[in-house]
């Protein structure tokens, strides 16, 4: 049987290199944010145009403002992406009005978000993101142990953080969509996370073997181990698929969640019992009985 | 027979007749109430978030207020930094605490000389939102007359209004909603204490009038686009009010000009040649066909008690939505397919019972949101491919757990393992439901969307691996689940 406990301390530093890796490539190399938490304009265009014509083409837009063009894998389709800069609503039409005056670009998408409601939306998906991990925590602690609530709060932001560090270093926009594919991500790590818990519950309630901890913690993760390896197989089957056959401008999302699925199943294997151990579980136990 | 003998078989039959007849609806053409709405990333079309001028509406407010005070208590009252201050030299007996609490106010500050007042949050934001309420309205009614039927207008937050409408663009809309559409008439005034200024900004006519309106466009009962001479004028009429002032004033002023300005710019300033007595009148110059209908529309539907502000603008052309839901479709039925085939050949007939509730959850799925008349977006369409994700991973839980039973010959393996397993799932599924609630009360757009899919989505698996693939397991002899062998 793989004694799973015993790497508790290797999956520790992986996570903690994986954590600091995370934490310098957002530092150096920033997100890629979207329109929707920046304000701007946005166009996901058609055209026979190559990057470089389309570049020039848009050489009137005046300096200030950024222009981020990216021709989506596979297609004939570009987002553009122009940054609103100081405030100029009516700029903003106007270079609207040109693109779409474009007899050689085929307009599929163009929106516009004015930069204070971008600062509110960002506002809003923070308590958003904060509520319902909030919620996550009270019901884990509810039904659970505090050990386990922490260790499972613990996994899911370690989880939601190395995927933003995911999408930061391979430039992925990060916009609403992606919110919610970050909360896709956390519903799953606590979900596969939560299958464990009960697991060691009910063998650590057990009579009989409910002393040694570190054979429970492992039985827990063997017992579960084609659960959680047939699942994760058959979510990313899906979104490989989603990934295929999306349209162009939500191919991300699935990449993004494929990644999450693989680190969340690396958290629940290797990090989420180990913590429980570490935070004198195993003491709480012994002292319930005496 | 045994089988009739199972509850569940009723209650399968029930939800699965049920289903039916609540997604009936969506295939026939008739317009309901219980239908699925396609989202504008699916369908294409434009979408407005129209952003209602909180500050105006504060100091509009802190005036109506004011003025009241002072018309029903005879006390005079400054407004300063949002605060009505009630200097303390005149007689405050009137202004008991009761007063002010119904006026929506609370002392902000008590000193020798005056008191000063703001208004209470609850009270504020109350006001507020029902400020936009009437807002709404008078959007609504503004794109009504363009003749839009389908469009879907909602109150966002305290004061924004979100508009959708599916199909192509109309410039004529963003023309029409975006005014605020204070229409005012004012006499010509020579001196300059009390007199402003307005210029036409086409043509730079100047005229200077007095500041407070003689009248003012909410006495407009009606509006409409018509003809002088072969130029496209806007002809109005007052109601009855409206008519008696309007009679009055030109009466008193035959010979005098007065100005018609609308959001604060002149459009034209006539002479009165007769006194009007009829309480109708036209406005003149220099119109198209399109911007009188617009201004006609406007004055009709009366004027939104702030300005507005355009702060999210979208547009999704047709192909884009059609060619989403098109590889979209595909891709859920190449999913669904790849599942099926995998989890047939891993756990035969078993695998079959779990397909089988997959499509029992996805009909359950879509009635529901049939039934609550759900919009359905592209994020959403993400949520349910997650909840077929989440009815996989129920199944694999019981079936492993049945199995790991029938291997430690514990007795009655099927509903022992089914039970245990069921607790975990109900675990891992609320945890994931609940934050979906918080998600979808907090969330906006896109984040709404997929929330409320994966809600329904979690409460529907919930349900039919508890009827149905449990009525499955029960009516099958567990030599034949494919379950024992490994």
């Amino acid at each position: 049987m793989i004694n799973f406990y015993s790497f508790k301390n290797k999956s520790y530093l992986i996570s903690l290199i994986l954590i600091i890796f995370t934490i310098i490539i957002i530092f150096f190399k920033g997100l890629n944010l979207g329109i929707d938490f920046k304000g701007g304009l946005n166009f996901e265009v058609k055209t026979n145009l190559t990057t470089s014509q389309l570049n020039q083409y848009l050489d009137f837009v005046d300096t200030e403002r950024e222009v981020l063009i990216k021709r989506e894998v596979g297609s004939d389709v570009y987002s553009i992406r122009i940054e609103s800069g100081e405030n100029n609503p009516v700029f903003i039409e106007e270079i609207k009005n040109i693109i779409t005056q474009n007899p050689d670009i085929q307009i599929l998408l163009s929106e516009y978000i004015e930069p204070t409601f971008s600062e509110e939306l960002i506002k809003n998906s923070i308590y958003a993101l904060a509520s319902s991990l909030l919620v996550i925590a009270i019901y884990v602690w509810i039904r659970f142990d505090w050990q386990f609530a922490a260790s499972g709060i613990f996994a899911l932001l370690h989880d939601v953080f190395v995927a933003i560090g995911f999408m930061s270093l391979f430039n992925i926009e990060f916009n609403l969509t992606m919110i919610a594919a970050l909360l896709l991500i956390a519903g799953y790590s606590i979900n596969d996370t939560i299958v464990l818990f009960d697991r060691l519950r009910s063998l650590t309630s057990n009579e009989e073997n409910k002393d040694n901890f570190e054979t429970n913690v492992n039985k827990s993760i063997k017992l579960n181990l084609r659960r959680t390896i047939l699942t994760s197989f058959t979510t990313i089957l899906a979104l490989l698929c989603l990934v295929f056959l999306a349209p162009v401008n939500l191919t991300e999302m699935p990449i993004v969640f494929i990644f999450g699925v693989l680190i969340g199943t690396f958290s629940s294997l290797f990090l989420v019992l180990g913590i429980v151990g570490d935070l004198n579980y195993e003491a709480v136990l012994k002292a319930r009985d005496s | 027979m045994l089988i009739l003998k199972q509850w569940r078989l009723w209650i399968s039959l029930l939800l699965l007749i049920g289903s039916y007849l609540f997604i009936k609806p969506n295939f026939e053409s008739q317009t309901s109430d219980n239908k699925i709405n396609f989202g504008l990333d699916i369908q294409g079309g434009y979408s407005y978030l129209l952003e209602l001028n909180e500050e105006e509406y504060l100091n509009n407010l802190l005036v109506k207020t004011s003025q009241y005070i002072e018309n029903t208590y005879s006390i005079f009252s400054n407004i300063n930094n949002g605060q009505i201050v009630i200097s303390k030299n005149q007689n405050l007996d009137a202004l008991s605490n009761i007063v002010i609490q119904n006026l929506g106010l609370e002392v902000q500050e008590k000193s020798e000389k005056e008191n000063s007042y703001i208004f209470s949050k609850q009270y504020f934001n109350k006001s507020l939102s029902d400020m936009t309420l009437n807002a709404v309205e008078i959007v609504r009614s503004r794109v009504d007359f363009l003749g839009n039927k389908e469009l879907s207008i909602q109150k966002v937050g305290l004061n924004k209004i979100l508009l959708e409408i599916p199909g192509d663009l109309d410039n004529n809309v963003k023309e029409v909603i975006s005014k605020t559409a204070k229409l005012t008439l004012h006499l010509e005034k020579s001196n300059i204490v009390g007199s402003k200024t307005f210029i036409n900004e086409e043509t730079g006519e100047q005229v200077r009038v007095q500041e407070i309106p003689n009248i003012t466009g909410d006495f407009i009962q009606d509006a409409s686009l018509q003809y002088n001479q072969n130029e496209p004028v806007v002809a109005f009429s007052f109601n009855k009010e409206g008519s008696d002032l309007f009679a009055k004033m030109t009466s008193e002023n035959v010979g005098s000009r007065f100005a018609i300005v609308l959001d604060g710019s002149l459009i034209t300033a006539p002479v009165i040649r007769e006194s009007i007595t009829g309480g109708s009148g036209q406005i003149s110059g220099g119109f198209t066909n399109e911007t009188a209908n617009n201004l006609a529309i406007i004055l009709k539907s009366g004027s939104l008690p702030t300005k507005i502000k355009i702060i999210q603008e979208k547009q999704i052309g047709p192909t884009l939505g059609q060619e989403g839901v098109e590889k979209g479709v595909i891709a859920s039925i190449i999913a669904l397919f790849a599942i099926t085939l995998f989890m047939i050949f891993y756990y035969k007939i078993s695998g079959l019972f779990t397909v089988i509730t997959i499509i029992c959850c996805l009909s359950l799925l879509f009635a529901m949101m049939s039934l609550l008349n759900t919009t359905l977006t592209l994020p959403g369409v993400i949520g349910i491919v997650l909840t077929i994700g989440m009815c996989v991973d129920a199944n694999v839980l019981i079936f492993e757990r049945i199995r790991e039973n029938f291997k430690q010959n514990i007795e009655d393996p099927k509903n022992h393992g089914f039970n245990s397993a069921y607790v975990t799932i109900l675990d891992s599924n609320l945890t994931t439901l609940f934050a979906a609630v918080f998600l979808f009360a907090f969330g906006f757009g896109p984040i709404r969307g997929f929330s409320i899919s994966l809600i329904i989505g979690i409460i529907s698996s919930l349900i039919v691996t508890y009827i149905i693939l449990k009525l499955f397991l029960n009516i099958t002899s567990i030599k034949f689940l494919g379950l024992q062998n490994d």
